[in-house]
């Protein structure tokens, strides 16, 4: 797992976005950013090289899901590897989170565990 | 400016009427003032009749409102049960944080104990004023502090991630005021339309809400405090895990 890579963190609460920058921070990531919702994300990825998305699905503005849509629609973006991490427990939620090509899915309230292990799990396939 | 009043009777009614009754002819003087009376009570009858009219179909739109029957079965009803689950869990981020700082306490308390311990050997060691007897022993002791200083910074590492994993509350509380309050805002526009449909004066402004719609068509519900009882959501990560691996995750 390379740790210099290049993270987004996009949640509409600045505390979630600091307890995943600190939870990274601790597994080792350093180069993260922050953006509050989809449509302050999009721009940030499309100028921006990131290596790597996560998201949260209930944003006002641009939700999480559309944004991972629009990150697969997109050719200069689509290989970006996106970890939904959302309250959003419904089956139909998933499924369709799923459809939609995301990579990872993690449940709120989570741990520092699930969160590696996740991590962990998607640069295991990718690599 | 005085509003124009308009006379109960005209004026050729009520030379009419004085016509008559110096003539003394009381029938006729009666009748125009019977037909002025019935004018009037036939415009009140009217405009009763209107009201109660509009009065009715108010009533019957208000009926027809499914919108206000589901609020108050349903949305208010869930509203109270987010409102309450928002105490529990800041509540149980407060212990949760709590409890982090408690057990850390001790902790630091026996880092400061042990330094103290081996500050006055170190002391000595410094200026070259130990036996070798002690200088074994404080070389033993050290020792020994820094491997229980390895284990013990670890906890605390541990600790203060609790503590800052306990935040969480915020996200997920701010999520389910959030509906709380677009509920009360629903319930305002509604209460205002109620109040502009009963009284034409009031001057009342519409307040917009401002609630965002998904393009996908699904609605994102924020955190689901009854998942256990519900069969359309996955009950904590493992359903989640379990989901995505049947379909080839």
């Amino acid at each position: 797992m390379k740790k210099q890579i290049k993270i987004l963190i996009v949640d509409d609460f600045s505390t979630m976005r600091r307890i995943i920058k600190n939870l990274l921070r601790d597994l080792g990531f350093n180069n993260t950013f922050e953006a509050d919702d989809g449509n302050t994300a999009l721009p940030l990825l499309k100028n921006g090289d990131y290596d790597f998305v996560v998201t949260d699905w209930n944003m006002p503005g641009m939700q999480g899901i559309d944004l991972l849509k629009e990150i697969r629609k997109d050719p200069a973006l689509c290989h970006i590897p996106v970890l939904m991490v959302t309250a959003e427990a419904k089956r139909e939620q998933i499924i369709e989170a799923a459809k939609s090509g995301v990579n990872g899915y993690i449940i709120k309230p989570f741990t520092a565990a699930t969160l590696k292990e996740k991590l962990e799990k998607i640069f295991e396939r990718i690599q | 400016m005085t509003e124009q009043q308009d006379a109960l009777i005209s004026l050729a009614d009520a030379k009419e009427l004085v016509r008559l009754l110096e003539q003394d002819n009381i029938a006729e003087a009666n009748k125009i003032i019977t037909d002025i009376h019935n004018v009037s009570t036939d415009v009140l009858f009217d405009k009763v009749g209107t009201l109660t009219r509009q009065l009715h179909d108010s009533l019957e739109e208000f009926q027809l409102d499914t919108r206000l029957e589901s609020l108050a079965n349903e949305e208010f009803p869930d509203a109270r049960q987010r409102l309450n689950y928002v105490i529990e869990m800041t509540d149980k981020a407060a212990n949760r944080t709590m409890d982090a700082v408690e057990a850390c306490l001790p902790l630091v308390d026996s880092f400061t104990d042990r330094i103290q311990q081996v500050s006055p050997g170190w002391k000595n060691l410094m200026t070259r004023d130990l036996q070798l007897g002690q200088f074994k022993e404080l070389c033993r002791f050290i020792d020994d502090f820094l491997q229980v200083s390895v284990i013990d910074a670890d906890i605390l590492r541990q600790y203060l991630t609790e503590i800052l994993m306990a935040q969480d509350f915020q996200d997920l509380t701010g999520q389910m005021i959030r509906r709380v309050i677009n509920l009360v805002q629903e319930v305002e526009v509604k209460l205002v339309e109620m109040l502009t449909m009963f009284s034409s004066t009031a001057a009342l402004k519409n307040s917009d809400c401002d609630s965002v719609e998904s393009l996908t068509g699904i609605e994102a519900e924020g955190p689901i405090i009854n998942a256990s009882e519900r069969i359309d959501v996955v009950d904590g990560q493992d359903g989640v895990d379990d989901l995505l691996s049947s379909l080839g995750f």
